[in-house]
């Protein structure tokens, strides 16, 4: 997997996040959502997240990546299911299912620390 | 001390390349506004990049005024290849940076004089997966194939394939010496993307380039689709 890849997409997260994460409370988490075409592995992602955040305010923050499936529709059968990989054959015999996948890259939340009595924004 | 801390989760809903997106749409107007037909041109190292806008230059010396903006992750060589064929080349460095971005091309764009320009070429660094997911304010996406990087290749980069607005699929003067299954690349290449045009290059011996030419004409009067 090139994880320099992975690593582009974490900085750009990370300029994100920090225009959001309230100044001096520690960020917990950062849930992102990633559409199928992007072909952005989690596991390294989540690598490349430890790696941009080292040493920053947003050290040791959770990467949370809510990684969308492929949609396969069978031509044959009608048969829509859904699919980690795009190439999969049909439960009826089919070889070629067309796959559709999205291609969205959403920053969703952050977590921050709140101090006790403080309103929730 | 003795202040209890709890967590607060702060919805956001927005895009991670927003920012890009921005100064890719400001680009895509300014280029819109000049008429400047813009391709971005994406394919593996060793696809022939290079080589195919050193030979598309070459048949369009006299009859268009084309530009060139090259990413590079290191070296000059490929500006300086292109400059021999064109007046108006700007090369990008991104140092470890594996795909191009909105800005650099904006600001590389700065560098060149548009008057009279009618066409632009922006060779994506030699990557088939991270240039695919960043805008850079190009009216048409590229995806260069070749024959020599395997039959395969489609599948494994939906992302481009699917992006993409034109494919060409480069080094056909190999085609004799290489098990390249052609019909089997199609297929793979019509299940993500239907209608996308499918045209078979040589950048060595310039056969296909009359259909990639066209291709560039009929975009640049603004008839494609």
């Amino acid at each position: 997997m090139p994880v320099v890849h992975e690593f582009s997409i974490a900085e750009a997260i990370a300029t994100q996040v920090l225009s959001y994460a309230p100044v001096g409370r520690r960020l917990r988490g950062v849930e992102i959502r990633v559409g199928a075409l992007r072909g952005l592995d989690s596991e390294a992602l989540q690598m490349a997240w430890e790696a941009v955040t080292f040493g920053t305010s947003m050290a040791e923050s959770v990467l949370a990546v809510d990684q969308r499936p492929w949609s396969i529709t069978c031509s044959e059968c009608g048969r829509e299911w859904t699919s980690p990989v795009p190439f999969v054959s049909c439960s009826c015999g089919n070889q070629t299912p067309s796959p559709t996948g999205g291609d969205e890259l959403d920053l969703l939340a952050v977590t921050v620390d709140e101090e006790d009595g403080e309103e929730a924004t | 001390m003795g202040e209890s801390i709890r967590t607060v989760r702060v919805p956001i809903v927005e895009r991670v390349l927003e920012a890009n997106d921005e100064i890719a749409a400001k680009t895509r107007a300014e280029l819109g506004r000049r008429g400047i037909f813009s391709i971005d041109l994406i394919g593996a190292p060793g696809s022939g990049k290079t080589a195919l806008l050193e030979a598309t230059l070459q048949r369009l010396a006299g009859r268009r005024r084309p530009a060139v903006l090259v990413g590079d992750l290191a070296t000059r060589r490929d500006g300086d290849r292109l400059a021999r064929w064109c007046e108006r080349v700007v090369q990008i460095s991104t140092g470890e940076g594996c795909h191009l971005e909105a800005g650099q091309v904006r600001d590389a764009l700065g560098d060149v004089d548009l008057e009279g320009v009618d066409l632009l070429f922006i060779e994506n660094v030699g990557n088939l997966i991270c240039p695919v997911g960043f805008d850079l304010g190009q009216t048409s996406k590229v995806g260069l194939f070749s024959l020599t990087e395997g039959d395969d290749k489609a599948a494994k980069h939906p992302y481009l394939v699917t992006a993409a607005d034109l494919i060409l699929l480069n080094k056909l003067d190999l085609a004799p010496y290489l098990t390249f299954d052609r019909a089997g690349f199609e297929a793979d290449v019509r299940l993500l993307n239907p209608t996308v045009p499918i045209i078979d290059i040589s950048a060595t011996t310039g056969a296909g380039f009359d259909d990639w030419l066209a291709w560039l004409d009929r975009g640049l009067a603004g008839r494609h689709n």
